[in-house]
């Protein structure tokens, strides 16, 4: 249909089309160009320097193991979660299932270096008060439990990374029809055999899938990694990149780091792909599905008390830290005697960056998802809908940020916009153009799946009537996948406005985000006014995300998110 | 002026060595105001070919005209919203989102008619396909046949000049379908819009057509009137898709002028002599079900053959028939006459009704197309 042509006047479909190729460009091609560059030449021309140092120091090396023991364990904790608690809601017929939802979402949407300050103030070594309780009341120093160590690390990452097997297996498990189930039954397999030989098989590649994902993301966080792993120098890639820019930053080997560290986690993805490609069985299912109940009998109170555990350990323990932290006067075992509103006091109105943050953080979420999704949406289109030459690859690429940590994003956008004639370092357009990169994935993907339930003789029934392709967009498409463009929006916004990995490189006083100013304010020790300031981030979050579910019908941002 | 003229036209699909030709050199002119259906299994090409008049397939060679205007070619292709046609597709496409008043006004927003007068046009459309009063329904409130009547209203409010139609009936029910033929060809005597039909049910296309295209691996087959291509189909592809058809093994004994002697299973009927066939070639005769007829036994007009199969279908039966030789012979005959399994009977060919292919390769031959399988 891009082919169409033969008419003198102004062509809409052209410029929009071309415009959105062209950010695809600036945003994604360009940087990722100079982070290649840059990580194979000095002043001197072409040089494998950098990656021999990085892969030969054993400063680096180190980091590039701890991150693949965070990525290994994490994933393996998140799957002996995940998958339990999968079960339980989508298999049987457990109570208070909804508990068990409702803790997943909260997981997801509880920014991750919110949990590493919770656990800072709980099992920090000296004034953590589960510690001090420890050794000072009970008295068994033995006991203690150091947070800033490579356990305390995977303990404050699972929380984020569980849901996304959780999702992917509630998925499989559902689309499962009790039929197949059935049929080994009634051929003589027992419950157990049929659940190892039938139900399993069918929805190991999408728990293996979520794994993967769980992987990628734990090995990404940036904060937690910092809050927990500096402290007990269990440096990770992140934080090793991270170091590389304290004076005088060191580009070359970062850009270095940087691409090992991309090739770890496409690999990762590429096996996820290659998975759930071949053997997704179960998306065969369609319609009719009736996933069968499993009666739990007495075994129910166990799995109940797992699930109470998991609330425990991934919500209830740091919020409630958090509350109590920020309450009070001096964090100890004694905090309660003290409590006083000036923490709140302080983040409000006298830490004069709390109000920039704010603001910094809900422009430059609501504007990159709003831009994500024009992206993504026209992008998609053009994957769908046109004849285009190379919009295959054009879908490629915009999925190539799925592969770049934040980091690395931001590392990518240094080496580009230092070489350009425009000073974008340190503004809020260089964090947005960082933040519309990272999440123009999740904006194609929800744009593409809306555009491919509407079939393609809706747009062409209103071309052939006369209307023009702005005309039949206006109409037709548009109004047709707003459901899905506001839902891709709220998966954009929600970890938008956390976003530290690759804010923390790219903020300057002045394009100061939420997230970083809680960063900021945890490294110079104030423990309670940072858990002010946490809740504080929260409610906001909270407050965003009711309202925009309000606004429209938002109601599959974790499950879409996972799968992205 | 709504005469179409295609010029041969070819599209070819994918790239590299997986081409494959959706449509090979393919010309018919369509006269103003004709109906003309496109008739074919699926993946002929019939639907390509139709996108293409459309405007929404740029074609790899060839040219398609509307009176004296250039529409298609590989160099320029005027697009979908300024060829002046209607189109209604096999699911519809009625906008889910719009009302049935807002689906139809469309093409008049789009040519900016005033909303007084565009009213006006949408309420007497609307009456004319039955869906006086349902203008403020949406899409889901409606019936299969209803949503059907909204995607012609839509079309015809605009009064096009050429509507475009492709398997429109396909996903409605059978006695909405035969209502919906009958109204589809008053609704086209009545406005004089050519009508390009797609479809695959040849019954269809023989009960609503002024002429056929029939069209197989994307190459039209033949051209004509319902009647000639019923009767005398081009080749043996067109025989088998219009209807049950029996292929019988012959040779051909004599040649006279224009006609030949054939001999085949016991009969011997003189029938018109294709092109490149000479006395002592081996032939096939297509011989419909219903041109064969049951004789007195002993006539000299008969040849003999064994009941081994007899299906009652109320207004008639339906017989497989043995002969000598060993091929079987599908006959429909009125169903009072009822010769049980495992009678002999006498039968007789109309050699009028019959006609006469050369043997087709067995490599070319089409699985489909094998006796008695075109059920």
């Amino acid at each position: 249909m891009t082919a169409v042509t033969q008419r003198s006047r102004l062509q809409l479909e052209p410029i929009v089309t071309g415009a959105a190729v062209a950010a695809l460009v600036v945003l994604i091609v360009l940087p990722l160009g100079f982070l290649l560059w840059g990580s194979v030449a000095n002043d001197s021309g072409f040089t494998l320097g950098y990656f021999v140092r990085a892969l030969s120091q054993r400063l680096y090396l180190q980091a590039l193991t701890n991150s693949l023991i965070l990525g290994c364990w994490t994933a393996l904790l998140s799957v002996a979660i995940g998958v339990p608690l999968a079960w339980v809601v989508s298999r049987t017929d457990l109570p208070g299932k909804s508990f068990v939802r409702l803790t997943a979402s909260m997981a997801y949407l509880s920014p991750p270096f919110l949990i590493a300050i919770a656990y800072v103030n709980l099992f920090s070594p000296n004034a953590g008060l589960v510690n001090a309780f420890v050794r000072d009341v009970l008295g068994y120093p033995a006991l203690t439990f150091n947070v800033f160590s490579m356990a305390g690390l995977v303990l404050v990452t699972v929380p984020h990374t569980f849901p996304f097997v959780y999702i992917l297996a509630v998925g499989a498990l559902q689309s499962v029809d009790a039929s197949y189930e059935e049929s080994a039954q009634i051929l003589g397999a027992g419950t157990l055999r049929t659940a190892f030989a039938i139900t399993l098989p069918l929805v190991a590649p999408a728990i293996l899938s979520g794994t993967l994902i769980a992987f990628v993301n734990a090995i990404a966080l940036f904060g937690s990694q910092a809050i927990i792993g500096m402290p007990g120098r269990v440096f990770t890639l992140p934080t090793r990149i991270y170091a590389l820019f304290t004076y005088p930053p060191q580009y070359g080997l970062a850009s270095a780091l940087s691409l090992i560290f991309v090739a770890i986690t496409v690999t990762a993805l590429y096996l996820q792909r290659a998975y759930l490609a071949k053997r997704s069985y179960v998306t065969l299912g369609g319609k009719g599905v009736r996933p069968r109940l499993v009666e739990l009998g007495g075994l129910r109170w166990l799995l109940l008390g797992f699930c109470i555990l998991v609330f425990v350990v991934t919500i209830l323990l740091p919020y409630a830290t958090l509350v109590a932290v920020s309450f009070s006067k001096s964090w100890g075992l004694a905090f309660w005697q003290n409590l006083t509103l000036a923490n709140y006091r302080f983040v409000l109105f006298d830490y004069d960056v709390t109000q920039r943050a704010i603001l910094n953080s809900l422009f430059l979420a609501a504007a990159a998802a709003s831009i994500a999704v024009a992206i993504g949406a026209i992008v998609a289109w053009i994957d769908l809908r046109t004849t285009m030459i190379g919009r295959r690859f054009l879908d490629y690429v915009s999925l190539v940020p799925l592969g770049l940590p934040g980091i690395v994003m931001a590392v990518a956008l240094i080496q580009f916009w230092l070489a350009m004639p425009v000073a974008l370092y340190g503004t809020l357009t260089i964090l947005l153009l960082a933040y519309v990169a990272r999440y123009i994935p999740l904006g194609v993907r929800s744009a593409g799946a809306s555009l491919r339930q509407i079939d393609r003789s809706l747009e062409e029934s209103a071309r052939i009537l006369g209307a023009s392709w702005g005309f039949t967009m206006r109409e037709i498409t548009l109004p047709l996948i707003r459901p899905g463009l506001f839902a891709g929006w709220m998966l954009v916004f929600v970890p938008a406005i956390q976003e530290l990995s690759a804010s923390i490189l790219l903020f300057s006083s002045s394009s100061i985000t939420l997230a970083v100013a809680i960063y900021n304010l945890h490294e110079t020790g104030h423990l309670e006014p940072v858990a002010a300031l946490a809740l504080l981030n929260m409610a906001i979050i909270g407050a965003a995300i009711l309202l925009a579910s309000r606004l429209g019908r938002a109601r599959h941002g974790v499950q879409e998110g996972v799968t992205s | 002026m709504a005469a179409i003229s295609i010029n041969g036209l070819s599209k070819r699909y994918g790239m590299g060595k997986t081409v494959l030709a959706a449509v090979k050199d393919f010309s018919i002119e369509i006269a103003d105001g004709e109906f003309v259906t496109l008739l074919g299994p699926s993946g002929c090409g019939k639907s390509t070919t139709l996108r293409l008049v459309a405007g929404y397939v740029r074609p790899d060679g060839g040219s398609i005209r509307v009176g004296d205007r250039l529409l298609s070619s590989p160099d320029s292709v005027v697009p979908p919203e300024a060829r002046g046609m209607g189109m209604v597709f096999q699911n519809y496409a009625v906008w889910p989102h719009k009302s049935v008043a807002e689906n139809v006004v469309f093409g008049l927003r789009v040519q900016k008619v005033s909303r007084g007068e565009a009213q006006r046009r949408v309420e007497r459309i609307l009456d004319i396909v039955g869906l006086a009063g349902l203008g403020g329904r949406f899409p889901n409130e409606l019936s299969g046949g209803q949503q059907q009547r909204v995607a012609l209203a839509r079309s015809l409010v605009v009064e096009p000049t050429i509507l475009l139609l492709d398997e429109p009936l396909s996903n409605l029910d059978a006695k909405l379908r035969e209502h919906m033929r009958a109204e589809l060809k008053a609704l086209q005597r009545r406005t004089g819009i050519t009508f390009v039909y797609v479809t695959h049910d040849q019954a269809e296309a023989l009960a609503l057509s002024d002429r056929i295209a029939v069209m197989h691996r994307g190459v039209l087959q033949q051209y004509g009137a319902p009647r000639e291509i019923y009767a005398k189909p081009a080749n043996r592809i067109v025989a088998d898709f219009m209807g049950l058809v029996n292929l019988l093994p012959a040779t051909i004994a004599a040649v006279n002028g224009g006609s030949a002697r054939v001999a085949a299973s016991g009969f011997h009927l003189d029938l018109a002599l294709p092109p490149g066939l000479a006395a002592g070639d081996a032939a096939e005769i297509a011989i419909r079900p219903e041109s064969i007829r049951f004789v007195a036994p002993g006539g000299s007009a008969g040849v003999a053959a064994q009941v081994a199969e007899q299906t009652y279908l109320g207004n008639l039966s339906e017989y497989r028939l043995v002969l000598a030789g060993g091929e079987t012979l599908r006959v429909q005959a009125p169903a009072a006459a009822d010769h049980p399994v495992g009678a002999t009977v006498a039968i007789a060919v109309d050699a009028a009704q019959c006609n006469l292919f050369p043997k087709a390769a067995p490599d070319s031959r089409n699985p489909n197309l094998h006796q008695g399988q075109a059920t």
